[in-house]
Parts: C-alpha cells; sequence; structure tokens
C-alpha cells in the first residue's frame, strides 16, 4: 500500500521530483505510518486522500509548472555563497569527469602547460631586460642624444663632439644634467690578470645626470682629472672577489696607472655592459678643434619634457656653435644641416634588443593562441558526445547560464592544471634559452622566474580557460531540442562553423609564423653569403700580455712581437701569422682625422679613417686581398719614417682615382708623415651588415720610439688546427713570459658565429616555434575533417550506395578541407603583410613583403592542409555503405 | 515576477508565516501549518511541495543550510527553507490586508474598537 503510494511521485514531472522527490517520500511515508497509528479506517482515508493529492498535484504540476530545473534564485543575503557553492560543485563534477577520461585530460593539458610555459618563460625575459626600469633615478627623464645631419654626407646618425656638450650644458634649459661619453675596449691590469675590457670615458657629470651613487667610496671630482677610476659591481666581484681593500690602490688602466675610488651598484653598466669609467671633463677653454664628433651625450630633463622638445631646443643651440668656436666650411655646412636626435635612454639602451625580443614574445603568443584553437577544439568534440544530456537538461528548463557554467567548470580545471604545470615548463626551458642566446642582450642575467612570471603565467591560464572553455560551452548549450529526436549519426552541417572558424585561426597564424621564419631563413642565408672582405675559416686569434722590464718602447715591443711571430710560425701545422691591433668581428677600430700632402694647406679639409695596427703576414692570414703595392717587411716596423697601409676605398677617399702608392699622408693632429706602401680590401670590421670600412694600418713602430707602443694585439694565426691549437700556443707562451695571460682566444669562425648570433638566434626560435605552430595547425584541421567524415558516414554511405566512386567522396572531404586552409591562407596573408614589418631590424637583403617567401611559405601551408585532409578522407572513400547504413 | 500580481493562498500565507519562525525543514513546515492554522490547513505531501516550489520560485523563499540544529535523522540530509527578504516583506503586507479585512469584520460585526495589529 505505502509502495502503491511511494511509486505515485514517480508521476510527478522530472524535474520537480529531481528537486522534491526524497522530501515527498518522506512525508508520504511518515504521514503514511501517523495514519496506521490511528487505525484502519483512518489509514484507508488518508490512502484516499493522498492518492488523490499525489495525482491532482502531479497533474497541476505538469499543467501549470510550479519548478523547472536550475532555474534561477535571485541572490539574496547568501547569494554569493550560492553561486560559490555551485560553482564548487560543477567543479568537483569536472574533476571527476576529466579523471574518467584521461587521454583528453593529457592532451588538453599538455598541449597549454607547453604553450604557457614558454609563453610564461619568454615574458620572463621581456621583463626582465626590456620592462624593468633603468637601474637610474626617474628613468623616464633620463634621454639619450644623437646628431643627423640629412643631406651632408654623414652617417644617418651620429655622435656629438665636446664643443656641443660644453654648449648644451651652458645653455639649455630644458636640459636639468647632461653628459658626455664615448666608449671602448681598452686594457685593464691588475697584479694577476690583465685584459682588455668594455670601458666607459664619460665627463664626471655622468652620475649626477644618472642619479647613481657608488656603494662603496666616492664619485670622481674635477680635481682628479682622468687619474682615477670607478668600477662596477661585477668587475669588483670577478677580479677583486668584492674586496673592499681595492679602494685607493692604482691600477694600469687604458695607458695610464688609476687609483679606484668607488664602486658602482650592481646592475648599472651604463651605457651597457662596462666594466669601469674613467671619466674626466671639457671645459670651454680646453676645445681648441670643433667638429670631433665621437661622444654620446645623455641627458636629464626637466619634469614633463618630451624628447621632441628637448631635440628642438638643442638643435636650435648647436646653430651658435660656429659662432662661438669657430671651425671650417665644411663643419659650418653641417650645422647647418645639423639637427639633434633625441630618444629616451631605455629606447637607445634597449633598442636593438628590443625587435627580436617583442617578435619572439609575439610568435609564442601566436602558438599559445594556437594551442588554444585546438584545446577548444577538444572541448567542442567532448561536448558534442554530451549533445543529448545537455539537449534533455535544456528541455527539463536548466538556465543556458548553468550548462554554460557547468561546462566551462572543465576548462577552467584543465587550464589551472597547466597554469601550474607551465610553471614547471619555464623553468626548464628558460636556462636552454637563455643559454643558447646572443651575448649582446643587455640584462640578460637579470632574468628570473619571479612573481611576475607566475603572475604572466596565471593571467594566460585565466585567458587560455576562457578561450578554450566558453566557445564549446555556449555552442553546445544553445537551444536545441530537436537534437532530442536526432539519432547520434545525425546530419552536422551547419554545426561545425565553430570548428571551422578555429581552423581558419589556426591555418593563419601558422602561416604568419612561417613567413616571419622564411624571411629570417633568407636574410641568414644572404648574410651568410656576405663578402667581409676577410675569410673566416681556419684562423685562431688570441691575446697574451707579457710583463718584460726590458719592453719599454715601440721598437723594443716591435721586436718582441717578430720572434714571437717566428716562434708562432715554426710550431707544426701553422701555415702564416700576423698581427692586428683590432680583430673584425671583434672590436671596433678607432677614427682619425689624415691630411695628404696636396691638401695639407688646409688643416680643416681633412679625412676620417679607421686607424689601427699590423704586421707580420696579417693580411695572408686573414685572407685580405692586396690590390696595389706591397705588404709588410719586417724593416717596416723596425726603423721610422713609417709607412702606412690603406684600405682600397681609403684610398679613393684621400687622393681620388690616382694611385696612391708612394704618396705620402699624415695624422692631422700629428706631423710626421707615412708613405702608403700598399692598397688591400676593405673589411667589415664591426659586423656582416656594415659597409665596408676605410682604414689606415700603420706598423708597430712610429715616428719616435716615445709614439706608441703596441703591447697587445691580436695574434692572427692560420693553420688547420684552429679549434685544437690554443694549448699549444699557451705552453709556448709560459716559456716565453711565464706570468703573461693569454685571454681573447677566439676562432674567426667562433666571431663569425657570435656575430650572426642574434640572427640565428631569432631564426631558430622563431624556426621551432612556427614549426610547432605548423604542427598544431595540421593536427586541428585533421581533427575537424576526421570529425567531419565520422560525422557524415551515413550521408556518405548512401552517397556511395548510389554509385559514388571512391575518388569522388575523397575529393569532397579533400575539397571541404582546402577551401578552410584557403580562408586561412588568405587571412594570414594579409595578417603577414601588415605584420612582417617588426623584423625590418633583423632582415638582411629582404624586404618585408617579399613575395618569394609569402609565395612559398603559402605553398608548403596549402600541402600541409592537403595531407591533413587525405588521411580523413581516404577513410570516408572506404566507408561500407551496408555498414554505414546499419545501426541506426 | 510579482507576488502580489499572483496574490498568496491560504496555504501560502501560512507556510511563509511558519518559516517566519525561522529556517525550517519540509515536515516540521507541516507540523507548523498545521498547529497555527488550528487544525484548519493539514497539507498532504503533493500540495505542500507544490507550494513550497511555487514560492521559491518566485524567489519569496530559498533553500538554506540548518543554523546549529542537530540533524534529526543523522545520515539523512534534510533540506532546510527560509524566508527571502522580500518573502519576510510579502508576508507582513498580507498579514496587514488580513488584519485590516479582520478589523473591518469586527467593526461591521459591531465590536467597533478593535486594536488595530
Amino acid at each position: 500500500m505505502k509502495t502503491t503510494l511511494l511509486a505515485l511521485i514517480r508521476t510527478f514531472p522530472p524535474a520537480f521530483r529531481e528537486r522534491f522527490g526524497d522530501e515527498l517520500r518522506e512525508q508520504v511515508s511518515a504521514d503514511f505510518d501517523d495514519a496506521r497509528k490511528r487505525g484502519v479506517l483512518s489509514l484507508a482515508a488518508h490512502v484516499a486522500g493522498a492518492t488523490w493529492d499525489l495525482l491532482s498535484s502531479s497533474v497541476a504540476e505538469r499543467v501549470r509548472p510550479t519548478w523547472s530545473a536550475f532555474q534561477y534564485q535571485p541572490p539574496e543575503s547568501d547569494g554569493m555563497r550560492a553561486v560559490i557553492e555551485q560553482w564548487v560543485r560543477d567543479l568537483r563534477f569536472a574533476a571527476r569527469s576529466l579523471g574518467k577520461s584521461p587521454g583528453f585530460a593529457v592532451v588538453t593539458i599538455g598541449t597549454l602547460a607547453l604553450a604557457i610555459g614558454v609563453n610564461a618563460g619568454m615574458y620572463s625575459v621581456v621583463n626582465a631586460v626590456l620592462l624593468a626600469p633603468l637601474p637610474f633615478a626617474s628613468p623616464d627623464r633620463v634621454m639619450s642624444v644623437a646628431a643627423s645631419a640629412p643631406g651632408s654626407g654623414f652617417p644617418d646618425e651620429f655622435g656629438v663632439a665636446p664643443e656641443f656638450y660644453v654648449h648644451y650644458k651652458e645653455n639649455s634649459k630644458l636640459a636639468e644634467d647632461l653628459a658626455m661619453w664615448s666608449g671602448g675596449t681598452s686594457t685593464f691590469r691588475t697584479d694577476d690578470r690583465v685584459e682588455r675590457i668594455r670601458m666607459g670615458f664619460p665627463t664626471n657629470s655622468m652620475y649626477s645626470t644618472l642619479g647613481v651613487q657608488p656603494i662603496l667610496g666616492r664619485l670622481p671630482v674635477a680635481e682628479d682629472e682622468e687619474r682615477v677610476i670607478v668600477i662596477s659591481h661585477r668587475l669588483w666581484q670577478d677580479w677583486f672577489g668584492g674586496d673592499t681593500a681595492v679602494i685607493g690602490k692604482s691600477y694600469y688602466t687604458s695607458g695610464a696607472m688609476r687609483t679606484v675610488v668607488g664602486i658602482m651598484p650592481p646592475g648599472f653598466d651604463f651605457p651597457g655592459r662596462t666594466l669601469l669609467w674613467v671619466s674626466g671633463d671639457y671645459r670651454a677653454a680646453g676645445i681648441t678643434r670643433t667638429g670631433d664628433f665621437q661622444g654620446q651625450i645623455v641627458a636629464r630633463v626637466k619634469p614633463g619634457v618630451t624628447p621632441e622638445q628637448l631635440a628642438n631646443e638643442l638643435t636650435a643651440l648647436s646653430k651658435q656653435l660656429p659662432e662661438r668656436f669657430g671651425g671650417t666650411a665644411n663643419y659650418a655646412r653641417i650645422i647647418e644641416q645639423h639637427r639633434a636626435v633625441v630618444r629616451p635612454a631605455r629606447e637607445a639602451m634597449l633598442g636593438a634588443a628590443a625587435d627580436p625580443l617583442w617578435v619572439l614574445l609575439g610568435s609564442v603568443g601566436v602558438v599559445l593562441l594556437i594551442a588554444c584553437a585546438n584545446v577548444a577544439n577538444l572541448f567542442i568534440v567532448r561536448a558534442e558526445g554530451r549533445q543529448r544530456d545537455l539537449a534533455v537538461r535544456r528541455a527539463l528548463g536548466a538556465a543556458r547560464g548553468r550548462l554554460i557554467q557547468a561546462q566551462m567548470s572543465e576548462a577552467i580545471i584543465v587550464a589551472a592544471v597547466s597554469g601550474a604545470l607551465s610553471i614547471a615548463v619555464a623553468a626548464v626551458t628558460l636556462p636552454v634559452f637563455m643559454s643558447s642566446a646572443p651575448e649582446n642582450i643587455p640584462r640578460l642575467e637579470n632574468v628570473t622566474l619571479g612573481p611576475a612570471t607566475l603572475a604572466f603565467a596565471g593571467v594566460a591560464a585565466l585567458i587560455a580557460a576562457l578561450v578554450c572553455g566558453l566557445l564549446p560551452a555556449v555552442r553546445s548549450s544553445a537551444p536545441s531540442f530537436a537534437r532530442l529526436r536526432e539519432s547520434s549519426r545525425g546530419a552536422t552541417r551547419g554545426r561545425t562553423w565553430g570548428r571551422d572558424a578555429l581552423v581558419v585561426a589556426q591555418t593563419a597564424l601558422a602561416l604568419v609564423l612561417l613567413i616571419g621564419s622564411g624571411l629570417l631563413v633568407r636574410s641568414f642565408s644572404a648574410l651568410r653569403s656576405v663578402d667581409p672582405g676577410y675569410s673566416t675559416e681556419d684562423i685562431f686569434t688570441f691575446q697574451f700580455a707579457p710583463d718584460n722590464p726590458n719592453l719599454t718602447d715601440g721598437p723594443s715591443w716591435s721586436r718582441f712581437h717578430h720572434e714571437f711571430m717566428d716562434r708562432l710560425r715554426a710550431m707544426p701545422g701553422v701555415e702564416t701569422v700576423g698581427i692586428v691591433e683590432n680583430i673584425p668581428l671583434n672590436e671596433g677600430t678607432g677614427t682619425a682625422q689624415f691630411i695628404t700632402e696636396t691638401n695639407g694647406a688646409d688643416p680643416n679639409a681633412s679625412v676620417a679613417l679607421r686607424l689601427t695596427f699590423s704586421a707580420g703576414d696579417y693580411y695572408k692570414a686573414m685572407g685580405i686581398r692586396l690590390l696595389r703595392g706591397r705588404t709588410w717587411e719586417p724593416a717596416d716596423h723596425l726603423t721610422a719614417p713609417g709607412s702606412v697601409i690603406i684600405s682600397q676605398s681609403a684610398a679613393s677617399l684621400l687622393f681620388g682615382s690616382a694611385d696612391p702608392v708612394g704618396k705620402r699622408i699624415r695624422l692631422s693632429n700629428d706631423s710626421v708623415w707615412a708613405t702608403v706602401i700598399g692598397v688591400v680590401n676593405d673589411v667589415k670590421q664591426d659586423g656582416f651588415r656594415d659597409v665596408p670600412q676605410s682604414v689606415a694600418y700603420f706598423p708597430l713602430i712610429g715616428a719616435t720610439p716615445g709614439s706608441w707602443r703596441i703591447t697587445t694585439p691580436a695574434y692572427v694565426v692560420k693553420t688547420r688546427r684552429a679549434e685544437t691549437i690554443a694549448p699549444d700556443i699557451r705552453a709556448m707562451i709560459r716559456e716565453v713570459a711565464p706570468n703573461a695571460p693569454m685571454y681573447r682566444t677566439f676562432t674567426m669562425r667562433q666571431l663569425e658565429r657570435d656575430s650572426l648570433a642574434q640572427l640565428s638566434f631569432t631564426m631558430l626560435t622563431l624556426g621551432i616555434v612556427s614549426a610547432l605552430a605548423l604542427v598544431l595547425g595540421a593536427v586541428g584541421l585533421y581533427g575537424v575533417l576526421s570529425y567531419i567524415v565520422s560525422q557524415r558516414t551515413r550521408e556518405i554511405g548512401v552517397r556511395m550506395a548510389l554509385g559514388a566512386e571512391a575518388g569522388q567522396v575523397r575529393r569532397m572531404v579533400v575539397g571541404q578541407g582546402t577551401r578552410v586552409v584557403m580562408v586561412g591562407i588568405t587571412i594570414g596573408v594579409v595578417v603577414a603583410l601588415l605584420s612582417t614589418r617588426a623584423l625590418t631590424t633583423l632582415l638582411y637583403e629582404v624586404q618585408p613583403l617579399d613575395p618569394t617567401t609569402f609565395v612559398a611559405t603559402s605553398l608548403s601551408m596549402i600541402a600541409v592542409g592537403l595531407l591533413a585532409s587525405y588521411v580523413p578522407a581516404r577513410r570516408a572513400s572506404r566507408v561500407d555503405p551496408i555498414e554505414s547504413l546499419r545501426g541506426d | 515576477m510579482s507576488a502580489e500580481s499572483l496574490g498568496l493562498s491560504n496555504l501560502e500565507y501560512h507556510v511563509l508565516l511558519a518559516l517566519a519562525a525561522g529556517p525550517m525543514h519540509g515536515y516540521a513546515v507541516k507540523d507548523a501549518v498545521v498547529e497555527e492554522s488550528g487544525g484548519a490547513l493539514s497539507p498532504r505531501a503533493g500540495s505542500l511541495y507544490r507550494v513550497i516550489a511555487r514560492l521559491m520560485s518566485v524567489g519569496l523563499v530559498v533553500e538554506t543550510e540548518p543554523k546549529g540544529e542537530p540533524e534529526a535523522h543523522p545520515g539523512q540530509p534534510r533540506r532546510y527553507y527560509k524566508l527571502t527578504a522580500r518573502g519576510r516583506s510579502e508576508l507582513a503586507a498580507e498579514a496587514r490586508r488580513l488584519s485590516r479585512a479582520a478589523a473591518l469584520a469586527t467593526r461591521r460585526l459591531g465590536a467597533a474598537h478593535g486594536r488595530s495589529w
């Protein structure tokens, strides 16, 4: 009897039953028990009444429902709590259901963790290198000042001369403080170590302009007159082990003994990787010659001053220079064209590293998008499998928002786990990235996995959850009661738009990355085939620093180097030996003004040439071609008067088309003439992208024994054993000078690799990233087509039963794939047209819109698309009509 | 959906009245209704829960956690209900209406000075 009553509860609509069934049962049961206690008559009456109540209520509930599942409950006092509880329930359920499909969970979490991890790592790099504030006081007010003079024949951008600095500093109203600086490598020697290191030569005002203080010691003052140095924290640690006793000690620094007076804070290395500073000052009275554009200016502007305002003020000030300091007609002409170029210090210091890093961050960001698209696709497939379930719940009155929330829960769990794992991915990939990154990226040593990285991973995971979860959830919760009737193999036309859109996006993004890396590959191969004017094959170079009381003047050093070259030449496997002051691709050369005998009458009609020293068979060893005259003979390095070898473009600058051999030139600030004995090829000194330089090579000996002393030039050894000869040479040095350190040991191959490192590194990274994008994109396309084929099995079966050929079916499927890919490629090409400009600074002899690259990468994209379509197409064409029609 | 437009049935009024005493589970609501209506109302299961469902649907009642009360039947979790702020004000409005109607009746029947509620 009681059972019958309880069974009547089933007549209620499911939604009502689901919510109130337990309570109904409990009350029906309790009421029944109460009635039974009151006797048989009472029980009979109760049963009749209860039956009527249940039946009439269930009919009433069906006619005028009071309850539908998942209805919105207005948030009241505990509304927030109810929302949270609902989420907790949904998340628990989602976690359980993910646990039941480990394959899905592993693929989605793995894809996202990898993509987010790589992004988080890249972001750490960008954050430390580009976004972190410069180590100056109010760094936003620090600006860099250079010069340009369009139409004057000078380079696009060049330095400033001391008179600019003096005049600016006295007269600028917008700049609070100004400093002039130049930098270069020079020798630094302690008791146990000697090397050429990067030094800064600023005015004393640099410290106040940048707003920095030493952590130990003091700053230089005018009275110090260049006899003191301030060292960087890194030099202090590396060379002196952090010993505070270094303050007050004197060391040989760039040609003189100078005393350490201060140690700068960690991270300060202005203008970049500088290890120590020799500062001095310019005074107006000390400026005897104008137009020595050797320095750079850094300024601290007053609050609110823009770079444009400062540029306008400084440009106007520079027009007063010829009047105040005099100078040649040529100088006046340059000043007429002169414009100050002002940019924020951040841009000036980090600009070169910025483009590649932003490009890489952008490209890994694109991979994240593609990964999200793939994962979203997987979620859509998963949701398709639940269509009937969802349609039922929706028909029962579940609010759309509730269904979306329930569906989003899985995406949120996947994203949260991926976000956590991505930190591990970043921790693994970051060291690999850092160790292969080119050394000239500033502040790379500051890169760490810090709070910023964690925050980035968190935000990326959140966005990924939204992107991956929202589209499938919205789509699958759309009201479509028709699906209740539909068999599981129903028609799917019109329901693939979401997935098609994802594949289009993936194809487009992958193509953009492919085009980018294609452009870089072409630049790299163009740069590799450049003729720098010298060879990089089988060449070993090193320096060493003998310390010998007999080596006092130019001639004694020259003899020493020649004797040492003889020893090297005698080593087994050594073909040729030479010496040069500044080895190409490693050090830049200095610049000096030269005059010839014909233009010597006008002291200001000088020609600026690069100045360096060489000896031995340097040109033969480096493969620099001799065009006229002869190269060095030992006598050239032992006795004055000097001779000089000049490069081809130097010859035409000095003498036009006339034969320079036998003609004489001299430094404009020196009175001794040197005779040109030979003309050699121009070389690209600083890098393969440079224009070839006009160089004057002097011998190791000057006009008088006191003129100059070449103490630690680079030895250049041509040998098949370039990679392995270092230990033998080290042993030989020990015989000659037991305490002399050997340093800056390179093969030219290695220097070549390093000089291409920025491009090759960006190219490789972008290449890996775009390959990843391509694979993910192909997998996405394959997934969509496989799905469509599986959904259309029945339709295909009918077609084949009606006589369609396997080939026709294949064409149909491939055609569908190709259409999607073509749309993606069109969009990708448009996006690439707009975005490859970001690569301009990395490209070499390739236009950002290079048609070859665009066409080739688009074709390969189509090929990949066809391949990804072909596998599902083949499966479709093998559909057995009988099989496909059975089973419904 | 406004409660005024729907009006409150006698049973709905008594369910709200019962819950005005504090959160309680369904069976306790029934007992309270029986007692507070002086036995005039003795809702059976189907009617009672349809009323509760309707009051929840229009936002006058929500499900809630029991507040510190020991579980009546351990192992069998019970759902508790309570008034929402709107449920409370609807109940008050209905009570005022009933009170005015009762006062009117009292006046007409000759007992002129009834206390206002």
